[in-house]
């Protein structure tokens, strides 16, 4: 007999729902752990089951057809993979791949979306994520535009280092080139350039962050912008706000 | 370029003339006679039950619709205006992150639950579009009917040019970048025709003013475009589209999935 897992999950959004709609789901969420590497879902994928992360992390990636990868976005356990269902779409275009290996929270598409059929808080907080990965994705338009591979680079180690629980990433610089679709030489160079302002360390492809709170006064305003847009959502449903926000005035 | 707010709507002659400016569309533009393709989308009964909240507006270029932060007090169905979305950074534009005419709906943060816009929304070619108050847009969205149904598709189809763009953004040069844009517009204006300074597509483009003039200058020697004094005309849309990336077709489909 399978144990139904139990709350506070490490989870946001499965965390912020309320007793009710948590026990519709929970016989039909399964613990999971994943590898560094591992694709949770390839682009034009079918989604079977959605996934919510709770100490993994995932990298959102868009491969062109010459090859070049770049990174539209990360999700760890403030969200969930696989928004897609919960448009109408079965598909998805984004390649998804574990960039920090942990566990997650597996449920099926099927359940999913049902329990976002009701019209609910689970609804609710689904939808207000979907904004927040919106934002981060465009604001890393704006960044990949504006800014220097070494502010990019900053910010990335930021995120990441947001949703990993140590201050050391296991990091080669390959696939960091990959993930902000830069060469490896410039990788190395922003790297070098960090290093040598004492933000990271970077040593046989472990970067460790130093100073995070310097690296925070560095980096570009687009990682303020897309953490307020989170801290937005997490307040919300930590206060419980989400229905409140979304009914009629 | 000098955005100007519209402080109260204008329901005006929006749709006089669209039977006229509809026998210019050149032929391989996907032109709806009612104007927004995703409206045109709801059932005959639905769009019945929702034109009394509709009003026509029209819409000039450089209007903004919301600042960055402003709260949404109306959203916007497009007919041939189509509307630009861009970030700003410190209070100045930086780049457009998306671009909205026929397919969808300005003002789309409503439908996930946010009431304010994390955007600036800039008319940048003037047209006309449907627009609806905030409370009728979010009591349709709890009735979760068939314009729900419609606005999650689109809720897709944005999130999916917004990656594309975040990729265009990273990859492509400001040449093809530029072909895209001008192909996203002709398809979203239904006219081959263009109203814009260099200023403003650099803007767009988060490029500099030298390098659109450069790309401008190029495909008019190439006999793509016509330019001159802020009127663009694509004479060769298929040249274009050779000129553009790849990310033109990719967005384009998308945009043709509303039929």
């Amino acid at each position: 007999m399978t144990v139904k897992p139990q709350r506070p999950l490490g989870n946001w959004l499965l965390d912020a729902l309320p007793d009710a709609a948590y026990e519709r789901l929970a016989n039909n969420l399964r613990p999971v752990s994943f590898s560094l590497g591992e694709v949770i879902y390839e682009s034009g994928g079918k989604i079977e089951n959605v996934y919510f992360p709770t100490t993994s992390h995932v990298s959102l990636l868009y491969t062109m057809l010459n090859g070049s990868t770049a990174e539209m976005g990360l999700v760890g356990n403030e969200g969930v993979l696989g928004v897609a269902l919960f448009m109408g779409g079965e598909t998805t275009h984004n390649r998804a791949v574990i960039q920090g290996s942990g566990e997650a929270l597996k449920l099926k598409a099927k359940a999913a979306q049902e329990e976002f059929a009701r019209g609910g808080e689970f609804q609710h907080l689904l939808l207000r994520y979907t904004m927040c990965l919106i934002t981060q994705i465009s604001q890393t338009a704006v960044c990949n535009r504006l800014h220097s591979v070494e502010k990019r680079l900053c910010r990335w180690l930021l995120m990441t280092h947001d949703r990993t629980r140590s201050d050391e990433l296991q990091m080669t610089q390959e696939f960091i080139s990959h993930m902000l679709g830069v060469r490896r030489e410039g990788v190395t160079h922003a790297a070098g350039s960090l290093q040598q302002r004492g933000l990271i360390s970077y040593v046989r492809g472990h970067i460790k962050i130093v100073d995070r709170p310097r690296l925070e006064q560095y980096v570009c305003e687009c990682y303020e912008v897309v953490n307020d847009e989170h801290a937005r959502l997490h307040s919300l449903a930590v206060l419980g706000h989400a229905k409140a926000a979304h009914a009629l005035r | 370029m000098c955005p100007r707010r519209r402080p109260i709507p204008v329901p005006g002659n929006a749709l006089a003339g669209r039977a006229a400016s509809l026998s210019n569309t050149p032929s391989d533009l996907n032109m709806s006679p009612l104007g927004s393709r995703l409206l045109a989308s709801l059932p005959a009964k639905e769009y019945s039950r929702l034109a009394p909240q509709l009003k026509p507006i029209t819409l000039s270029f450089g209007d903004v619709l919301y600042e960055s932060g402003d709260t949404i007090s109306y959203v916007y169905f497009p007919n041939d205006a189509i509307i630009s979305l861009l970030s700003t950074l410190n209070g100045k534009t930086s780049v457009e992150i998306g671009m909205i005419g026929n397919e969808g709906m300005v003002g789309i943060s409503l439908f996930m639950g946010v009431d304010r816009s994390p955007t600036r929304a800039l008319v940048h070619a003037a047209g006309s579009a449907m627009m609806m108050t905030s409370m009728a847009a979010q009591q349709e969205v709890q009735r979760m009917g068939d314009l729900y149904r419609l606005l999650q598709r689109y809720t897709h189809s944005f999130l999916t040019q917004v990656c594309y763009l975040s990729t265009c953004n990273r990859f492509h040069a400001i040449d093809s970048r530029l072909a895209r844009w001008l192909l996203m517009s002709r398809d979203r204006s239904g006219s081959n025709e263009l109203r814009l300074t260099q200023e403003f597509m650099a803007e767009m483009l988060g490029g500099r003013r030298e390098g659109v003039n450069k790309a401008i200058g190029a495909m008019q020697r190439n006999g793509i475009i016509e330019y001159s004094r802020g009127q663009l005309k694509i004479l060769d849309s298929p040249a274009l589209q050779r000129a553009s990336c790849v990310c033109y077709g990719l967005i384009k489909t998308e945009y043709d999935s509303f039929s």
